[in-house]
């Protein structure tokens, strides 16, 4: 048995098909799959962009309400202190 | 009831989204044509709806506020013209993300996206009148709104009238069923949300209304024993 160091990777020219694919076909493939690859990842970009605009303005919504529900709150103390005082 | 309401909703939408997000991304084939990204559709075209829904809302309201002075109609108005801005926003900002991916193009000035632009443009200056306009501005912008829900089915034949880069309004007939399992959970959680806010929205311009009478009343209670301190001495 070689040692690991002993292994020899073959050149390009002793291209050794494997499961029945030709050299071709296989590169044919990688660059497929590559290109797919990148577009999937450039797809989920668009959508986790499109999503997080989405559910943020919601969010800015909530929290302008939230802030004028705070704002009536305290006029509506301020008044309720007015009126025990007049 | 009408306090726990919008919560209630919140909380359902809190429930649904993620098993939408679920449904879109596990459970519904990708689709041939556009890829991964058309994965946007479950979420833009539902925001759409809601959008044109609240400008119609939103003008039905200023139309009963104009013929019957009703201060519940003005405050649906209010909140549904607010809302209009925010999923305009949002329908604005996710088409072109969509169209950049798919057309390669994130604007192409066609008849959907430019009335769309015009309906949010349109309930903008509605909410800018309603702000800061002076005394009796609130009769204009009943009017904006009206004229802005006329703007809805502008948007809706506008791909039938003119030729566009957006689908037919058939496309929606044609989704497998897969597709429209996934898209309901999304309409019912953003419809649930932007219910939700409007009715809090509504609720809080009552209280503006209800607020500004007590204060006046005070004012005038305050003002009522000078003004007869005043008129006595004359």
């Amino acid at each position: 048995m070689a040692a690991p160091d002993e292994v020899q990777t073959p050149a390009n020219d002793d291209y050794e098909p494997v499961e029945g694919l030709d050299q071709q076909t296989v590169q044919c493939v990688r660059a497929c799959e590559s290109e797919a690859a990148a577009k999937t990842a450039s797809d989920y970009e668009h959508i986790v962009w499109a999503y997080g605009v989405i559910w943020s303005l919601f969010v800015i919504y909530g929290v302008f309400l939230w802030r004028r529900a705070s704002r009536q709150s305290n006029e509506i103390e301020d008044l309720q202190r007015r009126l025990a005082g007049s | 009831m009408n306090k726990i309401l919008p919560f209630a909703f919140l909380g359902a939408a809190g429930m649904i989204f993620p098993y939408s997000v679920q449904l879109i991304f596990l459970q519904t084939p990708i689709e041939q044509q556009m890829g991964t990204v058309q994965k946007i559709f479950y979420f833009h075209v539902p925001l759409a709806w809601i959008m044109m829904l609240l400008a119609v809302v939103c003008g039905v309201a200023a139309g009963i506020q104009l013929r019957r002075d009703s201060k519940r109609a003005e405050a649906i108005s209010i909140a549904a013209a607010e809302l209009v801005l925010v999923t305009g926003l949002g329908v604005l900002i996710t088409g072109p993300i969509w169209g950049h991916a798919t057309w390669g193009k994130p604007w192409t000035w066609d008849a959907r996206q430019v009335s769309t632009g015009l309906l949010w443009l349109v309930f903008a200056a509605y909410v800018l009148v309603r702000h800061y306009g002076a005394a009796g501005s609130e009769r204009l912008a009943a009017g904006l709104a009206i004229f802005g829900a006329i703007d809805v089915p502008v948007i809706y034949y506008a791909v039938k009238i003119w030729k566009t880069t957006h689908p037919s309004t058939d496309v929606a007939g044609s989704l497998p069923s897969s597709m429209w399992a996934a898209l309901w959970p999304a309409l019912i959680a953003l419809l649930l949300t932007s219910l939700a806010l409007l009715m809090i929205r509504v609720r809080q311009e009552m209280t503006d209304v209800a607020l500004d009478e007590a204060w006046i009343g005070l004012e005038h209670d305050a003002a009522s024993p000078n003004l007869a301190a005043a008129t006595g001495d004359a």
